[in-house]
């Protein structure tokens, strides 16, 4: 079999290859590449991999409290009662939620907003979970609103809108300390990151 | 002369993009070339030596290599983050609402001194004033004036007679201004009211530090953002986008003293 002439004699090749390369980072070459992988697969495994993304498009949706990806209605983390009720950890996205749950060091609840107040890219509030959030608060069961959005100027921007919104209610609002990385080396890292790491200097 | 493979620049960031896995695409504004498009390798890997230094509305010391389609940045080192911007949301959208401008206006391979000037001038003003909307207007109007695009203030754009005062309107693809003799030819053209006009006249002759306190009440707010806007967005030939999160911005919160000032260097 000649690969090579295959997606002009073959539409349905075509069809998988140009599907391939609206993905993420994948350029023309790894989407012929991927397509002929499929093609040489088992059928049953090829099989399984449509039925993964069939079953995935079809079941997940938002957890209806902390708008994070799930199953059912209310996620895993929001339905265990383990948890701390009292805490909410904000973050941008559902990669974050994974990322902060392999510390293994926070016992709370979580909020993603799917984004970030970006004003040159015309993303608002509106645009964000942000009214969810406003809703859980208003029960008046969360005490402290742990804000874990990127340490990069869009993340700031949204973490100062939260703060603005919430002033005056009665809940703690904090912020992630900024600082340096583990491994991380004074004499690279920026004046801002510095003095913010002098300013969250802790006793030891 | 052989082109030189690095070069050294000084640069205000104005924005950023993710690039593959860990790469920046960082779209920057110098000096001596006017806008730089430059990729940074890794960039946003938290070990990184360039993290935190490639940051929009930061000035930095750049490093770059020159490439066949994009500069790559070697080296980054902060100069000034500018932390009366980054400590306040006003400030902050007003500092974006600039580098956005500066972005459309902006233009690659051909330097714009004046304008590089401009921008650290009013950045600088926004830190002073961060809740004031006047170091914008001037920020619109010396943009312009430096795009070789100001608008007519004091003479008419028809008859070319001087303005006195009158009920005056304002066509930005026009050029400027229409005298009231002349204003029936536009009538459907915005309005420029006396007091309007002053406060434009006053932004084109002071530098932003030496502009006295102005008593700017809503409605005269209101009548320079449009006025300006209108001329800036007719030029940019868009929207400008970070405006719509000002605008929520200014809703949001409780009404800002009328006094605007902008000199309190």
């Amino acid at each position: 079999m000649n690969l090579e002439h295959l997606p002009s004699t073959s539409p349905s090749l075509s069809r998988l290859i140009d599907e391939l390369n609206k993905l993420p980072g994948i350029g023309p070459k790894s989407a012929q590449r991927l397509a002929y992988h499929i093609i040489r697969l088992p059928a049953e495994e090829a099989l399984a991999l449509a039925e993964a993304i069939t079953d995935v498009k079809q079941s997940v949706g938002f957890c209806q409290r902390c708008q994070n990806l799930a199953d059912a209605s209310i996620c895993p983390i929001c339905a265990d009662s383990r948890r701390n009720q009292e805490q909410i950890c904000v973050v941008e996205d559902p990669l974050d939620v994974l990322a902060l749950e392999r510390t293994h060091c926070y016992r709370g609840l979580y909020h993603v907003l799917h984004g970030v107040i970006s004003p040159l890219n015309g993303v608002g509030p509106e645009q964000l979970k942000l009214k969810e959030l406003l809703t859980r608060l208003e029960g008046g069961q969360v005490k402290e609103l742990i804000i874990a959005t990127n340490a990069t100027l869009e993340g700031e921007a949204t973490a100062m809108y939260i703060r603005r919104h919430l002033a005056g209610r009665a809940v703690k609002v904090s912020h992630l300390a900024w600082g340096l990385p583990v491994g991380g080396s004074l004499e690279y890292a920026d004046e801002l990151t510095l003095s913010r790491a002098f300013q969250g200097r802790q006793e030891i | 002369m052989p082109v030189l493979k690095t070069y050294r620049t000084e640069a205000l960031v104005l924005k950023n993009h993710p690039l593959g896995e860990a790469d920046l695409l960082v779209v920057c504004y110098t000096r001596e070339s006017g806008k730089v498009r430059a990729t940074a390798r890794a960039a946003r890997k938290v070990s990184s030596r360039l993290v935190g230094h490639l940051e929009p509305l930061t000035l930095v010391n750049l490093s770059l290599t020159r490439g066949r389609t994009l500069d790559q940045v070697a080296q980054a080192q902060v100069a000034d983050s500018f932390p009366a911007l980054r400590n306040a949301l006003p400030a902050l959208s007003r500092g974006l609402y600039v580098a956005e401008l500066l972005d459309g206006f902006g233009s690659e391979a051909s330097p714009n001194p004046e304008l590089y000037s401009l921008a650290l001038e009013v950045l600088a003003g926004i830190g002073r004033s961060p809740e004031s909307d006047l170091p914008l207007r001037y920020f619109e109007l010396r943009l312009l004036e430096t795009s070789g695009l100001l608008p007519e203030l004091y003479q008419c754009v028809e008859c070319r007679k001087p303005l006195v005062p009158g009920d005056h309107r304002f066509t930005p693809n026009g050029g400027g201004t229409l005298c009231s003799q002349c204003a029936p030819l536009g009538a459907h053209l915005r309005p420029l009211s006396v007091r309007t006009l002053k406060v434009l006249r006053l932004l084109h002759r002071q530098r932003l530090a030496e502009i006295p306190s102005l008593t700017i009440d809503h409605q005269l707010a209101q009548e320079l953002k449009a006025t300006l806007t209108a001329s800036v967005e007719h030029w940019l030939d868009q929207q400008v986008r970070s405006s719509a999160f000002l605008d929520h911005l200014r809703r949001t919160t409780p009404a800002e003293p009328a006094t605007e000032s902008a000199a309190h260097a």
